[in-house]
């Protein structure tokens, strides 16, 4: 097949460029949208001096071109090993970020596996405890509040998946997991209608009418809320808080929002 | 590189220093602040020894310095270090089997970074597995540095590939009951031929030769040899000819077959008598690995449906080393009391959650049942979706509470293929088909096939199916095929079939399954040559006042037992059809057709495979008379020696007219072609073959029939070779006795084992 | 052949254990007979749930058929003493549809063409790909 002509080493030369024309040839070629180009640039700069200020900015950017052009691997390496190596220096936050959006673009639907969610939760909270003052924070949290959302996502889907075969007590045991851990998520609404569903099927109808008051407490005006009314009614109960049950303890956390 | 040397100021050890400033020597490429960003000791910040020794492995960690010195003079920690040569850039020349940037990916030399004798040795090292594991084991690497620029160079990693590795001699020795080809065929590792740059399978890894040695003991131990093991599995590589000799060292021990089988139970409400019917194993007959285990699946099986899911079933076999038979007692006893509490699945990238979840029949919340796990994770693996299915346990959130975990690696389902397939037609022949497919579509465990297929004599094949397996969450596999075919291999007339069909497969036991079916199929005859004097009256009546419509529904019954599906050597496979036409269409007939082929081991020393076939048909009008089309027709695919639809009523022109009845016979032995090597899958086979064909209820326009219902023979040999494009034959085959007007074809092509 | 399957679902009673744990014995009692309940129904532990469903299925293909389910509801008072026991049985479940709604979640999903390109394999590995899946036709 290709047969690949062997390089002579001896002829390659350091990019003798000053770094800093490389580095504004770098932003030259993003700003021409030519990443590709822009890439090898400050990958040439971080060659040339891997230790200077250059090449710690070169690098900043050769994260951002990685990321921009959908190679996010590539994109978390780099980043990662730039916070090795100046993980007190002001674009530090920055890459950090980098890093969390990489995994974030890597979010898969709800019946895959949620290992990227995962990884973009723990890099974005990186960012949120090691940089607090970063301008990235809030979209940090945004970040984060989607991945949760995902996580309680599929939480949710396996749970369904367990009700639809009447398998309660595996439905609830994944339901429950939603409203321990998962509670500031928009999945909570259907996992307190989807417990009242599950208990009500099994008959336990306290527990469905306190899942169901706890719903109401939080959400008087969701639509799960009023499904669970509904279905209550039909039975003839209303949704009423027996103090004692965990869902209700659980609903008063929900109040207080942790 | 080498350790550092900690040299401490005269101040006292014991109390935490405090220095005010940290001075940097020798750091002039790598610069002091990366050095000052990578100790833990701050200015103004107390420290202690221990502080010096971490920030020392911290530099030498950076890869970047040779040697480390850290000193305290006064309130100065002095720092000075010897620079490493920096990298400028990372060649690699003369690799084409394997390309630059997964090259790139193993090694830790890296642009940039630092230059030392022990990663580039470390480097060299890991691109020599990499060639081995593609089976090129003689490859030379060396490396070249040229100075660029200050502390600044290139470094080139020169590959000299070699040519492939092979196999040349597997050697088999202490092995009586079975032969060497025999044993050959249970390992997959193969001896080189000029299909092996295909097949890969001559590709010698210490993990495959593990693998081989498992599949042999696998393979004596469901053969009744209990007491076999591996004396030695070794292989030399001839450096001069660059091939390997593999050796397996074997001893086979006493053939046992089974003696007095028990099954006890310690726990109370668990009766072993009732048991006992559950057992496969029994006393006389030969000893096999295989029965035990699915011995004690029954029994699991039976005793957690029974309410006690707990329970734990362990064989005991007491052997009796003179008369070479083991008694076998099956122990049920109370296991430990463990619930799941959760199924976790991991690594699916594009199978879906619930068609994982699918295959487990425990549930989160469920008594922890090692066997159903075991099955669960047969039926994973048999998906064919995944390149690894690992199934492991861990401790729960409490004492009695286990989690689940499936850990999957998706593999690409999706492949396109060329084989070899049938055509259409009364004297079809061979053709080759073209098919992309795609075994798990949308990560969803739906089935979907496109083929086209062409061959001589204008033989065209068109077929789209499609099926899921859980329609509608039931266990049912349904689906739809659509289909267009046609050929013009007759003198006077093109036939073209098109249709679609729907069906629904519901599986009965481990080995039967029944699969319901609607087929719509639209035929049309169009006259060709000059063929309105050359056709008979009612193949005139076929192109006259076609199209024809046949609208049927079927059910078949299919009990399948093979050992393999490609190469049977021990089973069974029958099927059973039964069909009802008139829905609509020409067509108006009850028909049932069935046949079975059952596999048996003549000599396992000789690999000698026996096969005996019988089939029969029967087809009645239901509403007046039938079509030619709707009768059967017999030729050399059941009856080798013949062409298709050689066999059975004609009419005057020497037209098919097919036959309401039909039985067939036929005994075959195949051996592997002597003197050929394992690898290339030849084997030989000598065969006879018998039936008749008999019975008219078409209408005939007038035309005259030769008909009757002696029986036609024939014997002969056959060629077959599992080749890349499927399982081939050739048969030559001579007729003992016939009709003068049947139609003989000495040669035939066909696809062995098409059921 | 008889092909009818039963399935024992989560908890499995078994009657000595049942008669350790009656009204009045204390949480640990409870844990330790009858262990780690299927469910709780408090923070801590105010109710214990043991779920028990038993199904059958006709055939290997049928969807398992939900045919006995009971619950023991275990209540206790504040200091963790067993004040009341109750039985759920199947005949107390309610019936009624679930609700088909389900609250909406992001991430990529892959394409048909995805998978094709993801499927399709470069190089050698594609081409051994294709050998190695062949199949006669029809």
């Amino acid at each position: 097949c290709n047969t690949k002509k062997d390089i002579d080493i001896t002829k390659l030369g350091v990019d003798t460029d000053p770094p800093e024309l490389l580095y504004n040839q770098g932003l030259a070629n993003i700003k021409a949208g030519n990443m590709a180009e822009a890439g090898k640039k400050f990958d040439a700069i971080n060659q040339q001096q891997p230790f200077s200020e250059w090449a710690r900015k070169a690098m900043v950017m050769s994260t951002f071109v990685k990321f921009r052009t959908g190679r996010y691997d590539d994109a978390v390496q780099t980043g990662n090993s730039y916070l090795r190596q100046y993980p007190a220096s002001e674009d530090a936050d920055y890459v950090q970020y980098l890093v969390g959006s990489s995994y974030a673009k890597q979010i898969v639907d709800i019946t895959q596996d949620q290992r990227a969610a995962q990884q973009t939760i723990e890099a974005m909270s990186k960012l949120v405890t090691n940089y607090p003052k970063s301008q990235y924070v809030s979209d940090a949290q945004e970040k984060i509040r989607f991945a949760r959302d995902q996580l309680a996502g599929k939480e949710m889907q396996v749970g369904r998946y367990y009700l639809e075969r009447k398998d309660y007590l595996a439905a609830i045991s994944r339901f429950r997991i939603v409203v321990e851990k998962y509670p500031t998520t928009n999945q909570i609404e259907e996992a307190l209608a989807r417990l009242v569903e599950a208990y009500y099927a099994m008959g336990i109808v306290p527990e469905a009418q306190t899942a169901a008051a706890v719903l109401g407490h939080n959400y008087p005006d969701s639509r799960w809320y009023s499904d669970s009314f509904q279905l209550l009614k039909k039975g003839g109960v209303e949704p009423s808080e027996n103090s004692g049950s965990w869902i209700s303890r659980a609903g008063k956390k929900l109040l207080l929002g942790t | 590189s080498g350790a550092g040397v900690i040299t401490l100021a005269s101040a006292s050890v014991a109390e935490a220093a405090v220095i005010q400033r940290v001075d940097v020597r020798g750091a002039e490429r790598v610069g002091a602040t990366a050095v000052r960003d990578n100790i833990t000791i701050k200015p103004g910040k107390s420290f202690s020894p221990s502080d010096i020794d971490s920030s020392v492995k911290q530099l030498y960690a950076t890869g970047y310095f040779s040697d480390v010195h850290i000193s305290v003079s006064g309130s100065t920690l002095v720092i000075s270090v010897k620079e490493n040569q920096l990298i400028n850039a990372v060649v690699f020349n003369g690799n084409r089997k394997i390309k630059d940037d997964k090259l790139q990916g193993i090694v830790q030399t890296h642009s940039a970074g630092p230059y030392n004798e022990a990663t580039v040795q470390a480097d060299i090292k890991t691109i020599k597995d990499a060639y081995a594991s593609i089976g090129r084991n003689d490859v030379q690497v060396t490396t070249q540095t040229a100075q660029v620029g200050q502390g600044r160079l290139n470094v080139a990693f020169v590959i000299n590939e070699g040519d492939r590795t092979k196999i040349d001699k597997i050697n088999f020795s202490g092995n009586q009951a079975y032969g060497s080809g025999r044993l050959a065929s249970v390992i997959s590792t193969k001896k080189s031929n000029f299909l092996s740059f295909l097949t890969r399978k001559d590709v010698y890894s210490p993990d495959r030769q593990q693998a081989d040695q498992d599949a042999l003991r696998q393979f004596y131990y469901n053969h009744g040899y209990a007491d076999f093991r591996i004396v030695s599995a070794d292989a030399t590589l001839n450096e001069q000819s660059n091939e390997y000799t593999l050796n397996f060292n074997v001893d086979e021990g006493p053939r046992y077959t089974y003696g007095d089988i028990n099954v006890v139970s310690t726990v109370d409400g668990i009766n072993a008598d009732e048991l006992k019917g559950l057992v496969i194993t029994q006393k006389g007959s030969v000893y096999s690995a295989k029965d035990i285990q699915t011995s004690i699946e029954n029994i699991s099986k039976r005793v957690a449906s029974a309410g006690y899911p707990f329970a734990r079933i362990t064989p005991r076999g007491n052997r009796d080393l003179t008369g070479h038979t083991i008694g076998i007692e099956y122990l049920v006893d109370q296991g430990e009391r463990a619930y799941v509490e959760r199924i976790e699945i991991r690594g699916n990238t594009r199978t879906r959650d619930y068609v994982i979840r699918r295959e487990f029949d425990l549930n989160e919340g469920d008594a922890f049942n090692q066997e159903m796990i075991t099955r669960a994770k047969r039926r994973l693996d048999a998906l064919g979706y995944f390149t690894k299915v690992d199934v492991s346990t861990a401790q729960g959130s409490a004492p009695d509470r286990v989690v689940v975990i499936v850990n999957v690696e998706d593999q690409p389902t999706g492949s396109f293929g060329i084989g070899a397939g049938y055509a259409v037609g009364n004297n079809g022949g061979l053709l080759l088909e073209a098919s992309v497919e795609e075994k798990n579509f949308l990560g969803r465990g739906q089935y979907i096939r496109v083929a086209a297929g062409a061959g001589t004599e204008g033989n065209r094949t068109y077929n789209i199916s499609f099926t899921e397996p859980y329609f509608l969450g039931y266990r049912l596999a349904a689906g739809f095929d659509i289909f267009k075919n046609q050929t013009s291999s007759d003198d006077f007339y093109d036939y073209s079939e098109e249709g679609f069909s729907l069906r629904v497969t519901a599986p009965i036991t481990e080995n039967l399954a029944t699969t319901l079916r609607y087929n719509y199929k639209r035929l049309t005859y169009d006259g060709t040559n000059d063929w309105q004097n050359n056709l008979s009256a009612p193949y005139l009546n076929l192109v006259n006042n076609g199209p024809w419509t046949q609208s049927t529904v079927s059910q078949t019954f299919t009990y399948n037992t093979l050992d393999d599906q490609n190469l049977p050597r021990e089973g069974l496979i029958a099927k059973f059809t039964h069909e009802f036409a008139g829905l609509g269409g020409d067509s108006n007939f009850y028909k049932l057709s069935g046949k079975a082929r059952y596999y048996h081991m003549i000599s396992d020393e000789a690999d000698i495979i026996g096969s005996l076939t019988v089939g029969a048909g029967y087809v009645m009008p239901t509403d007046g008379k039938l079509n030619v089309f709707d009768q059967f027709t017999l030729g050399g695919r059941e009856i080798r020696g013949f062409e298709n639809a050689g066999i059975g009523p004609r009419s005057s022109h020497g037209d098919p007219l097919g036959g309401t009845t039909y039985f067939t016979a036929s005994a075959e032995a195949s051996m592997p072609m002597p003197g050929v090597p394992q690898d290339i899958g030849l084997r030989i086979a000598a065969f006879a073959d018998a039936g008749t064909l008999y019975g008219n209820k078409a209408n005939l326009f007038g035309d005259t029939l030769n008909n009757d219902s002696s029986l036609r023979a024939s014997l002969g040999a056959g060629l077959i070779w599992s080749s890349p494009f499927g399982v081939i034959r050739v048969d030559y085959a001579v007729p003992v006795a016939k009709e003068s007007y049947d139609k003989v074809q000495n040669f035939r092509f066909g696809i062995a084992n098409q059921f | 052949c008889k092909t009818s399957e039963v399935m024992n679902n989560g908890y499995i009673f078994d009657p000595q254990s049942l008669a350790l744990a009656p009204v009045g014995s204390s949480r640990e009692q409870v844990l330790l007979s009858l262990g780690t309940p299927s469910t709780t129904a408090t923070f801590d532990g105010e109710v214990f749930y043991y779920i028990s469903q038993k199904r059958t299925r006709a055939a290997a293909f049928m969807k398992p058929k939900l045919v006995d389910q009971n619950i023991l509801a275990i209540y206790f008072d504040k200091d963790g003493i067993v004040k009341q026991e109750a039985n759920y049985a199947l005949k107390d479940g309610k019936v009624f549809d679930m609700i088909s709604r389900t609250t909406p979640t992001g991430g990529r999903d892959i394409t048909f063409l995805q998978q094709i390109l993801q499927g399709g394999g470069s190089g050698i590995n594609g081409a051994r790909n294709f050998l190695n899946n062949l199949n006669p036709g029809q």
